[in-house]
């Protein structure tokens, strides 16, 4: 009950990695039966319409319910406890923003068991996606689960933003925050400008399909490529929205296992922000074949292109940080580590694509495939389990176990390689995306085979770690505050897990790394900046579940056009914010007495 | 107390309470912008583009004088705010320049 | 949360700032502007994009609109946006009710624009131009309909807060919720001057 209600951002992180881990195994096992089908020429293992719901589904479940998500839980479980803070800015819509994510993430995936599943690829192309050539319900509830789910994403960043800007430690200048905050804060800078966009897109493909609107429809004067503009504006905003925090989280790892300082912490600070920048102007080279013309090709191509110089300083600072440090091979680093080459790999190729005239050969093949595989998966999913493995002890209190860590590792990753590497040869040898199955004797068929057995070994890898948390979570190691011995950030000088009120007095931060600070003048704690004394915690409330209930309900009732439904499910939405406005809030207080004892519990 | 607020000193410094007059000019101003933009379009001959672009002229400068004035924004303590705005409307640029120039078949 | 108080045992300046949750809920709100500026932006584009797409036989732009109409909405918005940032004078001066009635008087305002707004679809919808007929007018009753939506939404915050204010006072924790409202009224007279200009005004002159 406790889990339904709570406000507290330790515990909304820990929902965040199940559910997210949840949606994972989902997308995951779509990934498998895609991979299965393609095993073999002209197999039938999955009809068609299946494989794209199949391949619909994997997409969408993946980077929405299951990236974004886990994201979202280091973010919660971290960024307060790395600033000095004892909570977000706005517990209350941190716990909305759960909810509304979750209740997306499961009406989207209902659709599996009423009739079929959007089914007109992630990225929902008009005019395939439009009621014309979509008639069924598949791409309603892709419409109606996103702009749910949007909704709660939305309210995180802002939620983030504030917390980073309004509530640092004292000392705690924009230059002293560690690097994932600033990942976190130009990502959460990033979902604010680029999710609004997807919300008109939803909204404009939504009323095409559920009112005759004619945003899209061409027999009346719409504009299909304009669904293309709209949908990569938030797009590509999206996969640095993906990328930014693992730079975060590599950024930590790599610095604290090899002990030694951040190589070039300004240009880092930069290069991110820049990343972020430019990501908003390189939309198109998602449309180079769709006749935009030669200016706007050059002018995007060379945009994109841009990017990867930031990013290579990025690179090579990590490089750098490694170079004369003492460097421990701990699972976490070991993720980190690999991310590094592989990233690379997906970001050159990317550079590749960038190339309009060549991509007009790429676009479409399994080259493009291979190449955001390798972003995604091999730059985001690797940096999310280092991630893991770093703070799960501050998070649950146990150390995960290490020989299960690096096999988690070694297995998922050479079954990534595997699985990926061999695409872009796929690709490059004129095999198409989003293909139900290919004819015997055009020379598929082994590469294909070599890639579903990466996969089934990355499936093997991702049963390696679950094993690993189910183990931890018997018989873990307990783990002190500072578990790694080299905790240079806030988060490793408060007990693990982190108490309920995170720290029992707020800490003066004197410089970078605040705690490898201290702890380099002799001290063992930070020094506190205020005496101890009540402390003033937000109060649980159930209101966010409702109104994630009540937007589901209305979602089910506009889609299968049963208004009253709709009415009343948001007419539940609405009374819930009614009663948060006019109920105040004033929250409970700890006591100085209980500081002791308090633990939060996972 | 986080060390990032200045509030405290804020509200020592400055009680004058602000008077209408300053919001009223705004106001005024505004409607007077407004007017022009309303008055190009119905009187005259004027050319089209010459139109256009002071419509945009009048929108622009109206829109600088409602949040300068009635939100605040050229008082001090709004860095991020303005920070925030202008970041949204540089990504509503772009995209007007897409819509206006390449969203067609 | 302690809250700052005069010796005197007034609000202190600008209530909205004096605690950390007020400061807080100030810029996530300026912040959720940003955002909403994108959102509005892209009605835009799409409507930029589609303007031209009106159909055989249907009613063009310049046909359709009338600027005495538009005038009198937009001195309206204007009008109401003033008298919201009166409101919050009142506030920052302490003086509740004073700040009360011209919270209503905005409300009164605000609901007078969208009866004239309710007013002119019910005449375009009779003249031709319903949501569903081009690609033009999709695109024009979404932008305008979701102001006109923002509008609605806030007449219906504003009133709640004033029976707020009625019942709990002016104090540190409603001062937050006022300015924000605020804020959000003032940001609806902005995209008003994007809207009037951009689709009636440069409609007229096509």
């Amino acid at each position: 009950m406790d889990w339904l209600t709570t406000v507290d951002h330790k515990k909304i992180g820990i929902l965040y990695l199940l559910a997210g881990g949840f949606f994972f195994l989902v997308g995951g096992m779509e990934a498998i039966l895609i991979r299965i089908q393609l095993w073999k020429p002209l197999n039938d293992f999955v009809s068609a319409d299946t494989y794209n719901e199949l391949l619909t589904m994997h997409g969408t479940t993946m980077i929405f319910l299951a990236a974004m998500p886990m994201l979202f839980a280091l973010m919660n479980a971290v960024i307060p406890l790395q600033i000095g803070a004892r909570d977000v800015a706005f517990p209350f819509l941190n716990s909305l923003g759960f909810w509304t994510f979750f209740f997306g993430g499961v009406l989207l995936n209902v659709s599996w068991f009423t009739g079929g599943a959007p089914d007109a690829g992630w990225t929902s192309y008009v005019p395939l996606a439009s009621p014309a050539y979509s008639a069924d319900y598949g791409v309603d509830y892709y419409v109606i689960g996103l702009q749910i789910a949007g909704i709660g994403t939305l309210i995180g960043g802002i939620n983030f933003l504030v917390t980073i800007i309004n509530m640092r430690a004292p000392g705690m200048t924009f230059m002293r925050m560690p690097m994932f905050t600033w990942a976190i804060f130009v990502t959460s800078a990033l979902i604010l400008f680029a999710f609004p966009a997807l919300t008109v897109g939803l909204v404009a493909l939504m009323f095409d399909r559920l009112f005759q609107a004619n945003f899209f429809n061409v027999t009346n004067g719409g504009n299909t490529v304009l669904w293309e503009h709209i949908f990569w504006i938030f797009g590509h905003p999206e996969v640095y929205i993906l990328i930014l925090p693992a730079f975060g989280v590599i950024s930590e790892v790599i610095s604290t296992f090899s002990r030694k300082r951040l190589f070039g912490y300004s240009s880092m600070v930069f290069a991110t922000v820049l990343i972020g920048f430019l990501g908003f102007m390189v939309w198109a080279h998602h449309m180079f074949t769709a006749g935009l013309g030669p200016v706007a090709n050059a002018l995007f191509s060379i945009a994109t292109m841009l990017i990867a110089v930031p990013t290579g300083i990025k690179i090579f600072n990590w490089l750098f940080t490694m170079w004369g440090g003492s460097i421990k091979f701990t699972s976490a680093n070991l993720f980190a580590v690999g991310f590094v080459p592989t990233f690379v790999m997906g970001g050159v190729t990317g550079v590749m694509l960038a190339a309009a005239p060549a991509d007009f050969q790429y676009h479409d093949s399994y080259f493009v495939v291979a190449h955001f595989h390798y972003v995604i998966v091999g730059g985001l999913i690797l940096g999310i389990f280092s991630g893991l493995h770093y703070w799960w002890p501050k998070m649950f209190g146990k150390m995960l176990n290490e020989f299960l860590g690096k096999l988690t590792f070694w297995t998922f990753f050479i079954g990534f390689h595997m699985t990926f590497l061999i695409q872009h040869f796929l690709g490059l040898m004129g095999m198409p995306r989003r293909i139900y199955t290919y004819l015997d004797g055009i020379g598929f068929n082994e590469m294909n085979l070599i890639s579903t057995i990466g996969a089934f070994l990355m499936g093997l890898g991702t049963i390696f770690f679950i094993v690993n948390i189910i183990v931890t979570a018997v018989s873990g190691k307990k783990a002190s505050n500072d578990p790694w011995e080299d905790g240079r950030t806030l988060e490793w000088t408060i007990p693990s897990p982190a108490p309920e009120y995170n720290f029992k007095q707020t800490p003066l931060v004197r410089g970078y790394d605040a705690f490898w600070k201290e702890k380099m003048d002799g001290n063992k704690e930070m020094t506190p900046a205020e005496p101890i004394g009540p402390i003033h915690m937000p109060s649980p409330s159930i209101l966010p579940l409702f109104m994630s209930i009540g937007l589901f309900i209305a979602g089910f009732g506009f889609m299968y056009h049963k208004y009253i439904i709709g009415a009343a499910g948001l007419g539940i939405t609405f009374l819930c914010m009614l009663i948060r406005s006019l109920k105040d809030d004033h929250g409970f207080h700890i006591e100085p007495e209980e500081l002791q004892d308090k633990g939060v519990k996972a | 107390m986080t060390a990032n607020h200045s509030t405290t000193e804020e509200t020592k410094k400055r009680h004058k309470h602000e008077g209408p007059r300053k919001h009223i000019v705004a106001y005024i101003l505004s409607m007077f912008l407004t007017l022009i933009a309303f008055a190009s379009v119905i009187g005259g001959e004027i050319n089209v583009s010459f139109i256009i672009f002071i419509l945009l002229m009048m929108a622009g400068i109206q829109v600088f004088v409602q949040m300068g004035f009635w939100m605040h924004m050229k008082d001090r303590g709004h860095t991020f705010p303005i920070i925030g705005i202008l970041t949204g409307a540089v990504v509503v640029f772009t995209m007007v320049i897409m819509a206006e120039f390449w969203a067609w078949w | 949360m302690s809250a700052h108080t005069h010796a005197d045992g007034h609000l202190p300046h600008e209530p909205e700032k004096a605690t950390l949750e007020g400061r807080n809920k100030v810029l996530g709100f300026w912040l959720f502007l940003g955002g909403e500026t994108v959102l509005f932006g892209t009605l835009f584009s799409a409507f930029l994009a589609l303007r031209d797409k009106v159909g055989e036989g249907n009613p063009t732009a310049n046909e359709l609109f009338n600027l005495s109409t538009v005038a009198i909405a937009t001195f309206i918005l204007l009008t109401s946006s003033l008298t919201s940032v009166f409101a919050i004078q009142a506030m920052h001066a302490g003086k509740k009710v004073p700040m009360l009635w011209w919270l209503a008087i905005t409300v009164l305002f605000g609901l007078g624009f969208l009866g004239l707004e309710i007013y002119e679809f019910y005449e375009y919808v009779h003249e031709g131009h319903g949501f569903t007929t081009s690609a033009f007018s999709s695109s024009f009753y979404t932008l305008v309909g979701f102001h006109g939506a923002h509008v609605a939404f806030g007449v219906l915050w504003i009133s709640i807060l004033i029976g707020q204010v009625l019942k709990k006072g002016l104090n540190v924790v409603t001062a937050p919720k006022l300015y924000v409202a605020g804020m959000y009224w003032h940001f609806i007279d902005v995209v008003w001057v994007f809207i009037f200009t951009v689709v009636y005004l440069m409609g007229k002159v096509g």
